[in-house]
């Protein structure tokens, strides 16, 4: 396995992703101490002031306040602790019951792999928005509430992806040797099997914290997200959405944010799809 | 060779049909199982206790969820979808008026979608080993990045807020009637002979479509090219190559026509998840479809709405795709022979 670990730490895309992600993360862990004022702190004397740079600006908000005085650079900050939480742990349950559910089907076949299949259908069925608005109604606002409701919605992309890799791999003649010389089924996969679905997974998983960061940010804009007194990026552009004339920054802002940590996640994702994937490292592409 | 097809579209939607009844069980089961009582929803709130029990066994509240179920399909089969709380009118009446705002919407940007995918593709693949290769992948994988989301975000900024030459709120311009005969207002517009009023939906068009339309085509973008690159290894385009076609005549002439099957299937599914970000967009930029009204049921747990909404969804994009396959086996000449 460290092969493909040196080898991904080598790609220019990896090293610039990772970097990018550690900035944002930074930001996130430290935010108490980074941001210049609380992110709820009003100052109603100070509404909608534009960045400091800019005429009407005032240097005691870098970058301006919103229709409450809230200063937007201390927002985004913590908006970044949201959006890294989220990024972090909705991939991870989504992971684990995806992937649990794949190993299965994919080793065991038969019924079992049916029945799953039919569930992913199912599920699917389901355009990803509708069904999490609609588990929002029944969680109620909040950060856990956001993480759930993504776990419930999009363990279905690792289950169907990884399915077919394991059943692959599952075929592979040292999977049959590892039950002859008397692995359980259990033992197979975790040492047999998993070690080479693993690269996938990884991958799968850096793509998934992308799409994390942006349904929390449309949840949180639609106002079923991590609630009020949570700051959240989604919020922001909510409320930068109505008063877009007097302060466009407050838009840009929160937009450029998100921006930025989506493509980080992607870029991070596709240059270790190219790293890790055996083949596509081999064929150079 | 008609018929096949229609037989294969007949047993796609039969097929579909065990896939809804759990799909709308399922959905059913979920907003029953919320802390909500719809039954004392749809009262004021000085109604007594008994007048709410009454009103529960009105609703068929007070039997059993399987009952209650049957009873609803029952309901839906006929149309009927039960009563809006907050609107007080039917939920299938209110569906049905917002519902073409939402597919004109996305009509629009699939055949968006659809242009740019191609345009795309075929520059991607036009660059493959020249030094402006990794500057395009690059600009894909970006692109790729930008979900519907901050593209609505981010024309409506340009456009509609530092540029403004587009309008961003709405579907027509506020000052001029909407014309109720279809729902599809280009074409009621039409009908009635205002052009004024077609410029003007148009107008308010552009941004929504624009934005869903570039969110979805980097994905084709890409799965064309990597189509481009398989046929490219067939014997028959070197076979075109050694007739001394045009690099141009082969790509466009050849290659392109067998590397737009597999692009169509996998776009396919695209333009299903599409459908339902009209969604994000419609709420961006006001637009009156279904996407505004469920996030309103939403906010105001607007049961029988949110179902009938989420049912319809579900039903589009199930139908979406049963299209896509069908085409597919249309347009694909060794899967009509049998």
């Amino acid at each position: 396995m460290a092969g493909p670990a040196v080898r991904s730490l080598r790609s220019p895309r990896v090293l610039i992703a990772l970097t990018m992600i550690a900035g944002i993360a930074s930001c996130a862990v430290f935010a108490g101490a980074i941001a210049p004022h609380g992110p709820g702190e009003q100052n109603l004397l100070a509404i909608l002031t534009p960045p400091a740079w800019t005429v009407g600006g005032d240097s005691n908000y870098p970058l301006g306040t919103d229709s409450l005085g809230r200063d937007v650079l201390s927002r985004l900050i913590y908006g970044a602790r949201t959006a890294m939480i989220v990024a972090f742990f909705a991939p991870l349950g989504a992971m684990i019951i995806g992937s649990i559910l794949a190993h299965i089907s994919g080793y065991f076949g038969g019924v079992v792999d049916w029945i799953i299949g039919r569930m992913v259908d199912v599920w699917m069925s389901f355009p990803p928005v509708i069904l999490s608005l609609i588990l929002m109604v029944g969680l109620g606002v909040g950060i856990s509430k956001v993480i759930l409701a993504i776990v419930l919605v999009d363990w279905t992309r690792f289950c169907r992806v990884l399915r077919s890799e394991v059943l692959i791999v599952t075929r592979h003649d040292y999977v049959a040797a590892a039950r002859l010389l008397g692995f359980t089924h259990w033992q197979t996969i975790v040492r047999e099997v998993l070690p080479a679905t693993l690269p996938l997974l990884i991958t799968l998983v850096s793509v998934e914290m992308a799409i994390a960061v942006v349904v929390e940010a449309i949840l949180s804009f639609v106002g079923l997200g991590v609630g009020a007194d949570q700051p959240a990026w989604g919020q922001m552009i909510a409320d930068a959405r109505q008063y877009v004339y007097q302060s466009p920054w407050n838009l840009l802002l929160p937009i450029f944010a998100i921006f930025l940590t989506v493509t980080a996640f992607n870029l991070l994702g596709d240059g270790l799809r190219r790293t890790l994937d055996v083949r596509l490292a081999e064929a150079g592409r | 060779m008609a018929a096949t097809v229609l037989t294969l579209i007949a047993r796609r939607l039969l097929a579909a049909i065990p896939i809804l009844l759990i799909v709308s069980a399922l959905l059913f089961c979920v907003l029953r199982a919320l802390p909500v009582d719809p039954a004392a929803m749809s009262l004021p709130p000085n109604a007594t206790i008994a007048e709410i029990e009454a009103k529960r066994r009105e609703m068929g509240l007070d039997r059993p969820l399987p009952e209650q179920y049957v009873i609803w399909l029952r309901g839906a089969l006929r149309g009927d979808f039960g009563h809006s709380i907050q609107f007080r009118r039917a939920a299938g009446a209110l569906v049905a008026a917002t519902l073409p705002a939402t597919i004109q919407l996305a009509v629009a940007a699939m055949v968006l979608a659809g242009i740019l995918g191609l345009g795309g593709g075929l520059l991607l693949f036009r660059v493959r080993g020249t030094v402006l290769e990794p500057v395009a992948d690059l600009l894909s994988i970006l692109l790729l990045s930008i979900p519907e989301f901050l593209w609505g975000l981010i024309l409506l900024f340009v456009f509609g807020v530092a540029l403004r030459v587009l309008p961003f709120t709405g579907e027509v311009a506020p000052d001029l009637p909407v014309p109720h005969l279809t729902g599809f207002i280009l074409l009621d517009s039409l009908t009635i002979g205002r052009f004024d009023i077609f410029v003007s939906a148009c107008q308010h068009l552009i941004l929504p479509a624009a934005a869903l339309g570039l969110a979805f085509s980097p994905t084709i973008m890409r799965i064309l090219r990597s189509s481009l690159f398989d046929v490219y290894h067939e014997d028959y385009i070197q076979q075109a190559r050694l007739r001394g076609l045009s690099e141009r005549h082969v790509l466009l002439g050849h290659a392109l026509k067998n590397a737009s099957l597999p692009t169509l299937t996998l776009a396919g599914v695209q333009f299903g998840i599409l459908f339902s970000g009209t969604l994000l967009v419609e709420v961006i930029y006001s637009y009156p479809g279904m996407g505004n009204l469920m996030v309103d049921a939403v906010r105001n747990a607007d049961l029988p709405l949110i179902q009938a909404i989420g049912l319809t969804y579900c039903i589009v994009v199930l139908l979406i795709n049963t299209a896509v396959d069908s085409l597919y086996v249309v347009l694909n000449p060794k899967l009509r022979v049998r």
